[in-house]
């Protein structure tokens, strides 16, 4: 991985380098530019105009790039980076990007910055067609998500106005990212091994299965699926736990640290391949898990359930924030990006891994008929369902797990967070893990 | 060394007695008896039968490759014998490991441990035999007087000159009391001054303690010099044991006689021998220099053999037409162009050319004697020599 | 004349001098002064505060992550230490023929032909609980349930580590060996020494310099490592490596930047007792 990114950045540079010595060619000197601005800054054509993306792997995608580029005309270029360099990037080198791909859990960090420009919601056509989920929050009326913890898309979309890095809790015209991918997460378990089902977040911690748990070890996320547990066991109960207290961390810490001494958890995962491999190989018969890894194991010939649980999913949602630093022809660029993620066809791409499209109805546009029924309404599977890929992930007659987009996504009560106590989060999961 | 030497002389002398009558009547000899030795299919050592006597500086001499080495480190216990016997004072060896042989070895690159002070070096091997820490003091205290370098006892071997390291290897040698010393190409790592110093020294000590000293050399003079007994080692055979005297004046083979030095040697045929006093009168038919006489025994005519003429015992006059050609039955002499002199001190080469043959040879002189006739470069000359001094070679 | 020599001396050390102090003197010392900056739990404002160092001193969580890297450190260089020597002694003394010694070598250096990622994919077929080690051992009826500790454990940790990191102690080693004369060896043997004194006496003495510079090698890799130490404890143990990635990804970068500092004078001092005991200037 590293050496891809290696690869990349050598690319990068050395493309940066070539444009520095045409511009030094057939501009006047005023105009040279130094290697580490855009080398697409003295184009004036958009074909001409490269977008460079940080984000996580889902989205740095080539399939993806080549659409785009074939679509629109200029070119992309991207980086597939964790989540925690993504943030870092997007916060401390502003300079490696165009394009921001992140969590909105992170935006709190990243847009005070002063990295990210608000992005002027009139310019994006298809705006009105992106789910309430980001902008108003209310998916339908009496719907769980709508009241849930932690920091929801919504919270963080927008900011008051044009020049301010202060969010809004009202819908403006300056948003902060466009979104266009979410998911909602919750555990994954061999059936085989488990021998019934799980329906309740407190069966990660239940004396059944000790020895043969995982949690993941990203202490944001960690933390709000140990306190998911918590809560449905009924141990402890939370005013909000996206935004714990101290109080409330030393307690969920404790508890954890116990189970931990007690030999309850196998091991944690920090990789997507890593959980994929602790399920596949019966390390672990239930940890919280990602829904393209259920799809992994599901791809091994091994059996996996993504649970629908009674207390509900643990949210978490991606989106598009422009760099601060684009303007004139490759700020349009980017918005023509932007409006291109809207119309749809990256919604179906994504949706065929699992994940949902902010603008649903278009990525229905570029999904067959049986592959909406299955990904969207719940229905039991029409045909074979294959991936973007090619590769089969589901026989005919198979439901998904949770079922419908209204029935799981209705059913987020917690959002992937930023928490007013990170330090001490980090903190207090380090005691926990060297416990 | 100056310094060393005096110590030696001075300081030891009070308890120079003990320990010479420690090492002394302690000597034993060595006795192989036909000892092979065979790595894979190479034949380092053959068939080698040898004894030297209890008491003998003996010496085994021959170019590198030649199997003395070999023979060294087997006598040692540190390689095994292929088969063949090795005996010890009386006792067979074969099977005992080198520590208990009663022998000692001093390495070529003297072996001193680098990590451990010149006193440490020295105690190791009473170390090694448990000796009790009073009397190993005093025992390495007296190995240190005897070599002269008592003040160097808490240095490391690397801060110590090529002739102090080589001192402090035989004192790490000879403190163990063996019965045998051996001694593998001892002075070859010193300088050519140093090497001469150390021989009388090495000498010296052997004649102080009359234990059993086996060395290997290549270096001709070194053996002439030390010997009690040569051991003319080639192709992992000997060809000549001998006391240096025998050695120098009668070597055995055309190999000997080569490798003592710059004997000139004439290859012909056997077509006469006569008996005559002692030796026989041979003579040797040599294509394109006719006939020569040598002294000699055990001939067989018709044989193909040599002789041999030291480069010293020849003589050189200027040549002149008249002079009669092979004037008596007494003298060889052959007529040769001088083609180089060099002067090397004491003794001045002469390098000559055969005229009829174009054979190479050297005639070796006192200085102050060429200084006195008119010979030069270039010139034609007849070298000529007595029957009595040149030494008939059968192989 | 003896300007020009010195001027081409400074020339010739020039670039590494300045690759030096361009990508490791100038990169710690950023590292230092960001270790003294105030983080309000969003982002780091420069200043000068010594809370950052007081946080990691006053606390038990990093005094025992320390400990932890320590107990690790100790525990990797005792059996790297204990196999490497007998390995090294073995391809210095007992393998005659160059080409066999470069060839047991290469196969040493197996396990670094593979990723971090394929050794961690490997370790479970073969130490999981239904991998093949537990079911070697049931199949011979030597245990009737699968022993767990063999993987997601401190054991798989150390036995990760050591056969990662066994080569920077056996080649160090095996180099310092190969330069013994051999006939110290013999030397001591015809002195009367035994074999177990030959090697206390001759060989570990003279091997110490190699066994500095492994010791150096392996102490400070795993003081330093964090990827080995999560996939092997199964995310369960943690190093101070880890502690620092784990800030960084969480922003924290004046903690991770003290850590970082705290981190790299301890791995000195242990260099520098190291050298105190053993001089490798032989080595070198």
């Amino acid at each position: 991985m590293s050496s891809k990114i290696g690869r990349r950045t050598l690319l990068k540079t050395g493309l940066a380098a070539g444009a520095t010595s045409i511009a030094a060619i057939s501009c006047s000197p005023k105009q040279e530019t130094s290697v580490n601005k855009s080398p697409t800054l003295i184009t004036n054509k958009i074909k001409d105009v490269t977008l460079r993306f940080v984000g996580t792997g889902a989205a740095q995608n080539n399939d993806i790039r080549n659409q785009a580029e074939k679509d629109l005309g200029f070119k992309l270029q991207m980086r597939a980076l964790s989540t925690g360099e993504v943030i870092q990037i997007g916060i401390s080198q502003p300079k490696q990007y165009d394009i921001f791909d992140g969590e909105f859990f992170s935006l709190p960090l990243v847009f005070p910055s002063g990295n990210l420009q608000p992005i002027d919601v009139s310019r994006i056509k298809q705006f009105d067609k992106i789910t309430p989920i980001f902008t108003t929050g209310e998916l339908y009326s009496g719907a769980k998500v709508n009241t849930s913890q932690g920091t929801a898309p919504r919270k963080v979309m927008f900011v008051k106005n044009q020049d301010s890095t202060e969010f809004s809790q009202e819908p403006t015209n300056w948003a902060t990212m466009i979104p266009y991918q979410y998911g909602a997460d919750t555990l994954g378990y061999r059936p085989d091994l488990v021998g019934r089902k799980i329906e309740s977040w407190a069966e990660l911690f239940n004396p059944e299965f000790k020895g043969r748990t995982s949690l993941l070890d990203i202490p944001s996320i960690g933390i709000m699926d140990a306190a998911m547990v918590l809560e449905s066991q009924g141990l402890m109960t939370f005013r909000d736990k996206g935004n714990m207290t101290k109080e409330e961390l030393d307690k969920v810490t404790q508890i954890l640290i116990d189970r931990k001494q007690d030999g309850h958890f196998r091991a944690f995962w920090k990789t997507f391949d890593e959980s994929v491999n602790f399920m596949a190989s019966g390390e672990v018969v239930v940890q919280s898990m990602w829904s393209p890894a259920v799809t992994a194991v599901k791809a091994r010939g091994l059996p996996c359930i993504y649970a629908p649980l009674k207390e509900g999913y643990r949210g978490w949602g991606g989106g598009l924030g422009i760099s601060k630093n684009l303007s004139g022809i490759e700020l349009d660029a980017a918005y023509e990006y932007l409006n291109w993620v809207a119309d749809g066809w990256i919604g179906g791409f994504l949706s065929r891994q699992g994940y949902y499209s902010s603008t649903p109805e278009n990525a229905r546009k570029f999904m067959k008929p049986e592959e909406w029924d299955f990904w969207y309404e719940g229905k039991p599977a029409a045909t074979e369902i294959v991936d973007p890929y090619g590769e089969k992930i589901e026989s005919k007659g198979a439901v998904r797990d949770g079922g419908s987009f209204e029935k799981r996504v209705a059913n987020i009560t917690c959002w992937n967070s930023f928490m007013q106590e990170q330090v001490y989060l980090v903190y207090k999961w380090t005691e926990f893990i060297v416990a | 060394m100056n310094i060393s030497t005096s110590t030696t002389a001075t300081t030891t002398s009070k308890n120079q007695s003990q320990i010479e009558q420690a090492l002394q009547n302690n000597a034993a000899g060595v006795l192989m008896n036909s000892v092979t030795k065979k790595y894979g299919s190479f034949t380092a050592v053959e068939d080698l039968t040898l004894e030297i006597p209890a008491g003998y500086y003996c010496c085994l001499l021959g170019p590198s490759g030649c199997g003395k080495t070999t023979a060294l480190r087997m006598i040692a216990g540190h390689e095994e014998v292929t088969s063949g016997d090795i005996f010890i004072g009386g006792r067979k060896v074969n099977q005992i490991p080198a520590a208990k042989r009663s022998t000692s070895m001093m390495f070529q690159s003297y072996a001193l441990f680098p990590h451990k002070t010149i006193w440490e070096n020295i105690e190791f091997g009473l170390k090694m035999q448990k000796v009790r820490e009073a009397e190993r003091r005093t025992r390495v205290g007296e190995m240190l007087d005897l070599v002269g370098l008592s003040h160097l006892g808490d240095r490391k071997p690397d801060q110590l000159s090529g002739g102090q390291r080589q001192r402090i290897a035989l004192a790490r040698s000879l403190v163990t009391r063996p019965q045998v010393l051996m001694l593998d190409e001892p002075l070859s790592a010193l300088d050519e001054n140093l090497r001469v110093r150390m021989r009388t020294e090495l000498r010296k000590i052997q004649k102080q303690f009359g234990m059993t000293f086996i060395q290997v050399t290549h270096h001709v003079e070194e053996a002439f010099s030390l010997s009690d007994q040569i051991v003319v080692m080639t192709h992992g055979k000997i060809d000549q044991v001998a006391s240096p005297e025998e050695l120098f004046d009668t070597p055995a083979s055309q190999f000997v006689a080569k490798f003592m030095g710059d004997n000139n040697i004439f290859q012909g045929k056997v077509i006469n021998c006569v008996q005559d006093s002692d030796l026989d009168l041979i003579q040797l038919e040599v294509e394109g220099l006719g006939t020569i006489f040598c002294r000699g025994h055990g001939v067989v005519i018709g044989t193909e053999a040599a002789c041999s003429i030291r480069p010293d015992l020849m003589f050189v006059e200027p040549y002149s037409p008249d002079l009669p050609a092979k004037s008596s039955l007494a003298a060889n002499q052959i007529s040769a162009r001088i083609t180089a002199v060099e002067m090397t001190g004491y003794v001045t080469r002469v390098c000559l050319m055969a005229e009829s043959t174009g054979q190479e040879l050297l005639y070796k002189v006192r200085t102050e004697d060429w200084r006195s006739n008119s010979l030069h470069e270039g010139q034609l000359v007849v070298l000529s020599w007595s029957k009595d001094n040149c030494i008939f070679l059968a192989y | 004349m003896l300007n020009n020599k010195n001027l081409s001396t400074y020339l010739l050390v020039t670039p590494q001098t300045l690759i030096f102090v361009l990508f490791l003197v100038l990169p710690i010392i950023a590292i230092a002064i960001v270790s003294f900056w105030n983080f309000n739990g969003f982002a780091m404002t420069p200043g000068f505060t010594l809370s950052n160092y007081l946080g990691i001193f006053t606390s038990k969580v990093y005094l025992s992550t320390y400990l932890n890297t320590f107990k690790f450190a100790a525990i990797v260089w005792l059996i790297c230490l204990l196999i490497s020597y007998p390995v090294a002694y073995f391809l210095a003394f007992q393998i005659k023929s160059p080409q066999w010694q470069t060839i047991w070598f290469l196969i040493c250096t197996v396990p670094f032909l593979t990723s971090n990622i394929i050794r961690m994919i490997a370790w479970i077929p073969f130490l999981g609980r239904e991998g093949l080690l537990n079911q070697a051992l049931m199949g011979l009826n030597l245990i009737d349930r699968p022993i767990e500790i063999f993987l997601f454990s401190d054991f798989a940790v150390v036995l990760a580590m050591v056969q990662l990191y066994c080569l920077f102690m056996i080649a160090p080693i095996f180099n310092s060996m190969v330069r013994i004369d051999r006939a110290l060896v013999s030397a001591a043997e015809d002195l009367g020494s035994s074999s177990f004194q030959i090697q206390k006496e001759i060989i570990l003495p003279l091997s110490a310099p190699g066994i500095a510079i492994g010791s150096i090698f392996v102490v400070t890799l795993v003081m330093g490592e964090f990827a080995t130490m999560r996939l092997m404890s199964g995310g369960k143990s943690s190093s101070v490596g880890y502690l620092i990635k784990n800030q960084i990804d969480s922003l924290q970068y004046p903690m991770a930047a003290a850590n970082a500092i705290v981190l790299l004078l301890l791995a000195l001092i242990v260099v520098a007792l190291i050298l105190r005991t053993v001089d490798i200037r032989k080595q070198l």
